[in-house]
Order: structure tokens, then sequence, then C-alpha cells
């Protein structure tokens, strides 16, 4: 601060400014204002979007947990006294299914549950409680000869009657059932290894997961090396011109294509027929296997692997591949032992998000069959299939309403089954990066 | 790397190739009604005796899945249909066309179409005419102005007009259109049968066959569960579905009555219920020979939908005794269908 002049000499001198007056107190105070509106906005931003996902995740949890228990019920059978039309030698022979089947296994499983639950002991027990005890028998033969305690599983009715949710017969049973000390609840473990089924207490996701996982091994075999090969060829090979400009803006649009179309020309090229000169050739590959699912898939992810590899192998630094070349190498030694190591993490980062979409995709799949009702899991590549997002879809359209807790319980499975991919993307970026 | 890859090439073409050899499992497409009781009998077909390769059922609705079977004869096709309606005359032309001539047709049951509101609904009684008059989007002739269930019948409480059901492209919404809204349209409308006689079908639609679309009909997609949910969040509402998903929520709906007829299986089964229909299986003749189990398949069928069977527990109504008798004999002697019978 100067000493002021005199007036006469100058003009009115510029006041420094005064903080602490009433008007600039008013402005400070508005910036702060302004400055913590907007850090409360994104803040709020983020809790929102966390909201969503925990109200998700919430929801999903508290419907889809009982999905992941079972109940049983302690039913004792006297196959001696029932007295079944079935050797010992037919057991050990490849027709043991048949011969237990139609030698009265099922009316013996249920005068069972009749004579220890009481005249209604037979809607108790699920319509797979006999195929449980067919599979005890054929373990160990000697249950035709004695008395003995098997546990079965429980109708849905009866499980839904536990929570308070059914009907005034199931709700008596279960009241009976408890004082008999007969009811047993546990781990779902059929749900970890069986397909699908029409009856919710036999149903299981392994072959759904199955089925996701061979697909997805096809998409992968497929769509990696094909996507890559086609990022390194165009950023280190081949000439800038119009051309390569037009194949760029192509895989940028086909990344943007609706996956449904994916699936409408997976239908057309890979199960489609086509008569030339008289003769019929196609469909290519059989419809709602494993293989069409994964070739259509790798279809549509292979534009996302391009542009992520592209861009991974530009942000390799120039220096590194002038070094490499300086010493003596060649094109492909620059590209195979240094640009595509350094550029390894962006790829598989790419990969994985790419095949995170292609495993929660459906549209497409419905289009090419795989929205089919399967028992059995999936044995070869070639072999009919579903994946596990039809297979929730499938579920969620169900009659019984004990598919409500098993279509919660597969989408918890699915869930699992990305974070630990996008996990295994975040470690791989972790362990490979480098910095320059 | 490169080699690798070809490898890869040249073992899924071999795969690939297994594809069409004799032993291909059942292949079942078609209808989402008959869905239910197709999976049910795979699933015992497989269990009854482990190592059967798993029937393939997948439902499309009962147009496409016919469309799909007509397709031709051979290992990539279809063996069965599932339809909840029967196979039109243009349809099994269609079929012929492309050599797929021998089809037999098997009745499996019936299924009624339900009207339900939830247990803390206001009880309606309706007729088909109170429907007709509600739902059709042009009762006759005229734009449908009802909001209330007291503008359609003054008997009825003045609470809105709020039907949840299934959308156009539903075998469900065909026969409840079939089954309720036509009858009623006769009833109400004496021009109704003139119209249909005229040489211009366009105006019978109008008046008869449409259903409005200007709120009081909510479309809730193909999915029955969401109807029911709907239910139980608005106690005013009625849902229209397959009888089997009333069936079994039971414990949360029940039947709306039509001409004070509740819909339940004894009133569908002897008829008395105006919604009940006919489910139908097609199946190609010249399959039954090449793909093994598919006779099995349609045996364990027969013994399955029997009055006190395994797909009556599951909501199908079974056919009179007559019908099954004749049903299975037409599958045991595998006699195909006559086309003079269509129309």
């Amino acid at each position: 601060m100067t000493k002021p002049a005199s007036p006469a000499a100058h003009a009115p001198e510029r006041q420094p400014t005064d903080w602490k007056s009433a008007a600039m107190q008013k402005r400070i105070r508005r910036r702060y204002a302004a400055e913590r509106r907007f850090r409360m906005l994104g803040a709020g931003a983020v809790i929102v979007s966390a909201a969503f996902l925990a109200f998700l995740l919430v929801t999903m949890v508290a419907q889809g947990w009982r999905g992941f228990t079972a109940t049983e019920l302690a039913l004792p059978l006297d196959l001696k006294a029932a007295q079944l039309k079935v050797t010992r030698e037919q057991l050990n022979s490849p027709a043991a299914d048949l011969a237990l089947a139609s030698g009265g296994l099922e009316e013996a499983v249920q005068n069972a549950a009749v004579t220890a639950f009481g005249p209604d002991g037979a809607s108790f027990l699920a319509p797979s409680a006999w195929v449980w005890v067919r599979d005890a028998v054929k373990r160990d033969p000697s249950l035709l000869e004695r008395r003995a305690t098997i546990n079965v599983p429980a109708a849905t009715g009866f499980d839904q009657a536990l929570t308070g949710d059914g009907d005034a017969a199931m709700e008596a049973g279960v009241a009976r059932l408890t004082r008999q000390n007969a009811i047993r609840r546990g781990f779902n473990w059929t749900f970890l290894h069986e397909s699908d089924s029409t009856d919710p207490v036999a149903v299981g996701i392994w072959g759904a997961l199955k089925g996701s996982l061979m697909t997805m091994a096809i998409t992968f075999l497929i769509a990696f090396p094909v996507g890559v090969l086609s990022a390194i060829y165009l950023e280190e090979y081949a000439p800038k011109n119009r051309w390569t400009d037009l194949i760029e803006v192509s895989i940028n649009n086909l990344a943007a294509v609706p996956s449904i179309i994916f699936g409408l020309l997976g239908l057309a090229v890979f199960l489609g027929t086509w008569e030339i000169g008289g003769r019929v050739y196609g469909p290519m590959l059989p419809r709602s296997a494993p293989i069409v699912g994964g070739v259509t898939l790798a279809l549509m992810i292979m534009p996302v692997i391009v542009i992520a590899s592209r861009n991974a192998i530009k942000g390799v630094p120039p220096s590194i591949r002038d070094a490499a070349l300086g010493i003596g190498a060649s094109p492909i030694q620059v590209v195979f032992h240094h640009v595509l190591p350094l550029a390894l993490p962006g790829i598989l980062t790419g990969t994985i998000i790419g095949m995170a979409r292609a495993l929660g995709e459906t549209a497409p799949l419905l289009l090419i069959g795989m929205r089919a009702f399967i028992v059995t899991p999936p044995g070869s590549f070639t072999d009919p299939a579903t994946v596990l997002p039809v297979q929730i879809f499938l579920w969620s359209d169900e009659v019984s309403r004990g598919f409500v807790e098993k279509t919660s319980a597969a989408i918890l499975v699915l869930l699992a089954v990305l974070l630990a991919m996008n996990g295994l993307a975040i470690y791989l970026r972790n362990k490979f990066e480098t910095r320059w | 790397m490169l080699g690798r890859l070809a490898l890869i090439a040249v073992s899924a073409l071999a795969l690939s190739s297994c594809d069409g050899s004799a032993t291909r499992e059942i292949r079942v497409v078609g209808s989402s009604t008959v869905y239910p009781f197709t999976t049910a009998v795979a699933e015992a077909f497989v269990n009854a005796k482990s190592g059967r390769k798993a029937p393939v059922v997948e439902s499309i609705g009962s147009g496409a899945g016919i469309r799909r079977f007509c397709e031709g004869i051979g290992a990539q096709f279809p063996d069965i249909a599932n339809a909840s309606r029967r196979m039109t005359r243009n349809e099994f032309d269609r079929c012929k066309a492309n050599h797929v001539d021998e089809i037999i047709e098997v009745v499996i049951g019936l299924d009624g179409v339900a009207l339900a509101e939830s247990n803390q609904g206001p009880k309606l009684q309706l007729s088909k005419k109170d429907i007709y008059l509600a739902l059709a989007a042009d009762p006759k002739g005229q734009p449908n102005t009802a909001k209330t269930w007291k503008d359609v019948n003054p008997a009825l409480p003045a609470i809105p007009i709020l039907v949840m059901g299934p959308p156009s492209t539903s075998g469900t919404r065909d026969a409840f259109i079939e089954l309720m809204l036509e009858p009623g349209c006769k009833e109400a409308y004496p021009d109704a049968e003139k119209l249909k006689a005229g040489v211009d079908p366009a105006p019978y639609d109008k008046a008869c066959r449409r259903i409005r679309d200007d709120g009081p009909y909510v479309d809730k997609g193909e999915n029955d569960n969401l109807i029911v949910q709907g239910l139980a969040q608005n106690p005013n509402a009625l849902g229209i579905f397959g009888y089997s998903y009333l069936e079994e929520n039971k414990s949360r709906l029940h039947g709306v009555p039509v001409d004070g007829v509740e819909p339940t299986y004894d009133t569908i089964a002897n008829g008395h219920y105006p919604g009940a229909r006919p489910l139908y299986l097609y199946i190609k003749k010249r399959h039954i020979k090449a793909v093994p189990g598919l006779k099995d398949f349609l045996t364990l069928y027969t013994t399955m939908w029997a009055p006190n069977g395994p797909l009556v527990k599951r909501g199908l109504i079974a056919a009179p005794d007559k019908m099954r008798e004749r049903m299975a004999e037409r599958i045991e002697l595998e006699l195909a269908l006559d086309p003079a019978e269509l129309h």
C-alpha cells in the first residue's frame, strides 16, 4: 500500500480490494456455496447409482437366497414289504432305470409317504422324489431288502408353507411333520449340479452354466485371435488411405449394431439352407448348440475387441518400435516381442469386457434356438444347450410359484460369474501394466 | 498360432458334421400354453431311462411353431408342433408344399381361458355381453366410451374397467376373442350375424373381434406371472390367462364367474364354462421311424394325460374318456390327419 498522493496530481487512485466489506463477503460466500453445490451434486450422482445397485442386489439376495436352500423330508421306506418286481441282476444292467420305473417304485414311494405322513402325505413329496429313491437304490441295492430312511425333496407347496405362504392343507402338514421331526433344511446342492426341470425343487443351474461356458469358449476362440490379428494389421501394417478409413468406420459402426441383428444374421447364415443347382446345402451348424451360439456372439463382440486392441497398440510408444527396429528386429519380431506384450493389458481388458457382454446376451440366442427346455447338460459343442440369461428368461415365465426364488438365485449366479470375469480383467490389467 | 487356429477350425467343422446322424434328439416347437405339459413329458421321458437323449422343447407360439414345423422333412426340422389352436387349412397346404404331408393330429386335453381377480377384489359377476361391451373397441359399431362396469351394466358396481391380458401375438388372446368376445357380440349386437355372413370380413372384425386400446385393456406381455402380480397390486383389476395359472395361484386369486359359471376344473371339462379350448400336438408321421424314441415319447404322453395323471396336476384339463381313447389309438396306429377336416 502506497501513501496517498496529492489529489491534484493523479486521477482517483484504485482502492485495494476490501475483503472485509459486506458485498465482497457475500461474493466469497457465493463462490464457496457454488463449490459445495457442485461437490454435493457429484456425490449425489454417485449415491443414486450406488443406491440402484444396492436395491438390485438387496432384492435379488432377499428373493434368491431361498433358492439356494432345499427342504427335504426324512421318508421311512420299507421296500422289502413293497415287493418290487426288480431283481439284483437287473439293477446291475443298463436297463436298471427302466426296471425300477416299471417295477412300481413310484407307487411304493407314494405309499410310504402316506404311511409315514398321513393320508395326504404323497402331496408333500416333490414329483421327482422317487427319482432320488431310485438313485439311492442304484447306489446301494441292499435297500431293496431292508427298512431305511431316505431324505427326499419336499413339494414346492410344502416349501412355501414353511415360510407361511402356502394353503391351509400344506400348513397343517408342516405343523404335523415338524412334530414328527421329519423336516430337514440344508444347502441346495441339486441347484448347483442339475439342469432345467418342470419342478422347481428339482431344477439346477449347472446345465445353463455349462452351456454358457461352452458358448463363451467358442466365442473366445474365434473372436480373440481374429480381433487381435485385425487390430495388429490395421495398426502396424495397413497403409493409411481411404480404404482403411472405410474399414475403421465400419468397425466402429458394427460395434454399435443392436445384438438382435447378429441373431438374425446367425439364423440366416449358419442355420439357413440354400438350394444351388438342384442340391440343398446347409444348415452349416446344428440349431440350439453352443457352437452356433458361440460363433454368433463372436461376430458380435469382434468389433469391440478390434477397437480395444487398436487403442492398446496405439498406446505403445513409437520409441520402443524404433529401438527394436534399430537393433535389427524384423517387423514381426517387433510386434510379437515388444508391441503385443506391452499392449496385452489393454487388449485383455477389452476382450473380457466384450466377453462379459456376450455372457449377458439373450436376444440373438433366442433367434438361433438356444431358448429350449433341455433336461440334461450339453455333452459336446453340438448338443442342444441353453445359457444363463436365457435360463433366467425361461424361469421368469414359468407357471409354478417356486420358480420366483429360483429365477433370483440364477440371477445371483450370473452376477457372480460376471463379477469374477470383471475381477479377472482388473487383476490382469494391474499385473501386466507397464508405465513409461 | 496360425497352425493352432487352423486345427481349431478343422475340429469345429468335424464336430459340426456329426449332426444329422441317425441318433438325433426329439425336437418340439410351438405354443407357450402347451409348453409346460410337453416339458413335463420330456422330463419323465428322460427320468424313465437315463442315457436317453433329452428332448428339446422350444416355446415360440402356436403360429410360429407350425410355420417351423412345416418347413420340411429331415433332421434339421422339428418332429412335433405344440399348438393351442387347430392347424388351419392354409397352414396344412403350406406344409404339403414342403413335402410334409402325413401329419398326425392329437388333442392332449383342454385348457380354459380364465378371467380372474384378486381375493380382495369386488367379486364381479359378469356375462359374456358385459365382457364384450366393456372390452370391444367398437361395441355395436360405435367407439367404446364405457369407463366403469356400471356404464356397461347398471347392476355392476361403479369401479373403473381395468383388465390385464396377453398381447395380440398370443394364442390365449385369440382364444379369449373367439370364446368370450364373439359370443358376447352375437348376444349384444343383433346385426353381428349379418355382418359375419357379408363378403367383407372387415366390419365384423371391427365390431366383434377387436379389443379396445384406449386404456381399460392393459397388455401385460407374454409373461402371465406379470398379470398375476398386477392383480395382487390392484384388487379392482381383472386378469385374463390360462386356467393353469389360476390353479397355481389359488391362494391369491379366484375365478370370475361368467354367465354364473365359475372357472373350475369340472366346469371347463364339461363345457359349461365358456372359455374352454382343446390343445393340440402335430407329429410328422415320417419322423416316427427316423427319430429314435419318438413313438415311446408319444406313448408316454398318452399315459400322462389321464384325469388323475401328472399333467392334470400341472393344470391340464383331461379330455373326455372317449376322446382320449381315440387319440391313443391315433398314436398307436399312426393315423394321419385328413385335411378335409380342417378349415
